[in-house]
């Protein structure tokens, strides 16, 4: 059975629309609430920031909406489920929350899950301990081109795998006259921008997953880090992240990946199948079917979205996990460690 | 170092003389740069202006360096109380003073409009003020009706026709009747191309609500689908729709423009 078919639990199917209170008003937790408006089967409940100020402004735009400023004044709201899209370093603290004071038992959580592995994994059996649907939102899962790259990696479109390669790029500190603590409180180029690529990774390569994958190499050069990995079956890659690169004034992840009967090489906009005997064969997202319901900001927030809220809907488990995308977390941390040691 | 702004003004001015007769753009400092060359160089008055605002990967990107949407706003404000725009300013304050989003809203589209017009001259035209598609579309999904209406009412005020651009056409359209909103008075700006690129929810759906409107007020962008189609596939699709005002296309070579816009010239006769 695929982990992404199976049920939570044996509960039956609901059909009432999911009620959702969101926690942390920034840009992403506008986004979501936009779009959970929209979704035929959610209904936007309730939000919550700890900015007093944001709240009174958020309390004359969304009428009919909730608005507190403390998580466990959602308590009795009977929500079935919380996004919480407020900065990393509170997400564990928000998940214990509602948890803990049995606020919801369906979470999604941007990504990514936590500020260090210790605490995604707490995150995670406290989502094992109480069940539920639990998600984070590494939203190129839902990229047509990243789909597509999995399914022709599953059915072996390049044979055995060999190596990879795998960047994160964006313009986003490209000015130093941006604030340079800002990266760090957003937790530096990993947390903040390489978790796409790690997460794409895991996803792609399920033998990274394992406990056997080793950090071979990792340097980090102001807003940049690289490192590369290896694990028990012989798979190399190497990571190149940054985000301080030129002409990414939108964020890209791509991978080129070496089978041995062809390349994959996949971005956020294209595909291209390289086979060693047969012509190559070029998708862009024009051809993979794109649109959807709702735009906003990319498709993929959408899709995101939807699949989230059907999985509680239907008592499904939905992927990635918190145990799945604490690996993510895991990676971090030993490239981060990895990278310190090495000076 | 290469003049960026000069370049692009260099482009608009190609374009300009190969049939285009309007600039879109997004308000930033290099675009308002790029109308100072275009008025300089004695063009601009040949040019509808069609700016859209805010700049919103801009201002997520500079969100993202000040440490999100509350640094944002400081430095923001502090932009506006150094460009000395006391109107701005004071409706700033009221907004801040009671949260109000109205005023809030009012006072950005002040300050963004005084920085386009001292960059233009007296004779430039700005015939539409669009509304970014971040904007309209979280608006559009949160259901709030009033800020488009103070938004139109604002716009309309200035002496602009108010603008939306969106990803959403037929949602924004369906919308827009149910709350009594007069499609007469705006401007549309939505992807329109043969393959559906960003056409949501599908190209049939758009087809149709397009058919549907009382006027063309639509401006067709993303018309090659982010370079998926050359310029002549593009315009055979647009040149069959009904209720299409104009067509924006971006350009970045001279020989492009040219192209671009003598194949325009040839195709779209109206």
């Amino acid at each position: 059975m695929t982990s992404s078919g199976s049920l939570i639990r044996g509960f039956a199917c609901r059909h009432d629309p999911v009620k959702v209170g969101v926690v942390g008003l920034g840009k992403m937790g506008l986004l979501h609430s936009s779009i959970l408006n929209v979704l035929p089967n959610a209904e936007l409940t309730a939000a919550c920031d700890k900015s007093r100020t944001l709240c009174r402004f958020f309390r004359k735009l969304l009428k009919g909406v909730r608005i507190v400023d403390n998580v466990e004044k959602f308590s009795d709201l009977d929500l079935d489920a919380i996004y919480v899209t407020a900065p990393i370093r509170f997400h564990f603290l928000v998940a214990k929350t509602v948890y803990l004071k049995t606020i919801a038992r369906n979470l999604f959580v941007e990504k990514t899950l936590a500020w260090n592995h210790e605490e995604a994994r707490k995150m995670s059996d406290l989502a094992d301990q109480f069940g539920g649907v639990n998600m984070v939102g590494y939203l190129r899962r839902f990229a047509v081109t990243f789909k597509k790259a999995r399914d022709l990696l599953a059915h072996e479109a390049i044979g055995k795998l060999t190596t990879f390669r795998a960047y994160a790029y964006s313009s986003d500190f490209l000015s130093s006259k941006g604030n340079p603590a800002a990266l760090s409180s957003r937790g530096g180029v990993l947390r903040d921008l390489g978790c796409h690529a790690i997460d794409l990774a895991l996803w792609f390569f399920e033998d990274l997953q394992t406990d056997s994958v080793s950090i071979t190499s990792a340097t980090r050069t102001g807003d940049s880090t690289r490192f590369t990995v290896e694990n028990a079956h012989g798979l190399q890659g190497e990571f190149e992240v940054s985000c301080s690169r030129e002409n990414y004034r939108m964020a890209e992840v791509g991978f080129s990946i070496q089978g041995s009967e062809g390349m994959i090489e996949v971005n956020d906009d294209k595909l291209e199948l390289k086979s060693s005997d047969k012509e190559s064969i070029t998708w862009y997202r024009h051809d993979l079917k794109d649109n959807v319901p709702y735009w906003l900001g990319l498709p993929e927030y959408y899709r995101e979205d939807s699949y989230f809220i059907e999985s509680v809907a239907k008592r499904r488990r939905a992927d990635p996990s918190f145990d799945c995308a604490s690996k993510t977390d895991r990676i971090i941390e030993l490239v981060t460690h990895g990278a310190n040691a090495r000076g | 170092m290469p003049n960026h702004s000069g370049h692009a003004a260099d482009l608009v001015a190609a374009s300009l003389e190969n049939g285009a007769n309007g600039f879109m753009f997004s308000v930033s400092a290099t675009t308002l740069s790029i109308l100072e060359e275009l008025d300089q160089m004695g063009v601009i008055n040949n040019l509808g202006l069609y700016p859209i605002v805010p700049y919103a990967y801009e201002y997520i990107r500079l969100a993202n360096q000040a440490g999100g949407i509350p640094g944002l706003a400081k430095r923001f404000a502090k932009e506006v109380a150094i460009s000395g725009n006391l109107r701005a300013f004071a409706m700033g304050l009221r907004g801040i003073a009671g949260m109000d989003p109205t005023s809030l809203m009012k006072a950005y589209l002040t300050f963004e409009i005084s920085r386009v017009k001292s960059s233009i001259g007296k004779h430039a035209e700005v015939k539409s003020m669009f509304l970014h598609e971040v904007v309209t579309d979280i608006a559009l999904a949160l259901n709030l009706d009033w800020l488009f209406k103070s938004y139109m009412d604002f716009v309309m005020k200035l002496g602009f026709t108010p603008g939306f651009n969106t990803g959403n056409f037929s949602h924004l359209v369906e919308k827009f009747r149910s709350w009594n909103i007069d499609l007469h008075r705006l401007t549309i700006a939505a992807p329109f191309n043969k393959v559906g690129f960003q056409m949501n929810p599908s190209r049939g759906a758009c087809e149709k609500t397009l058919e549907s409107i009382p006027e063309p007020n639509v401006i067709a962008i993303s018309v090659l689908a982010a370079g998926y189609l050359n310029v002549r596939e593009a315009i055979e699709y647009i040149a069959a729709l009904p209720n299409v005002r104009g067509v924006a296309i971006g350009v970045s070579k001279e020989s492009h423009a040219r192209e671009s816009f003598r194949i325009l010239r040839e195709n779209l006769k109206t």
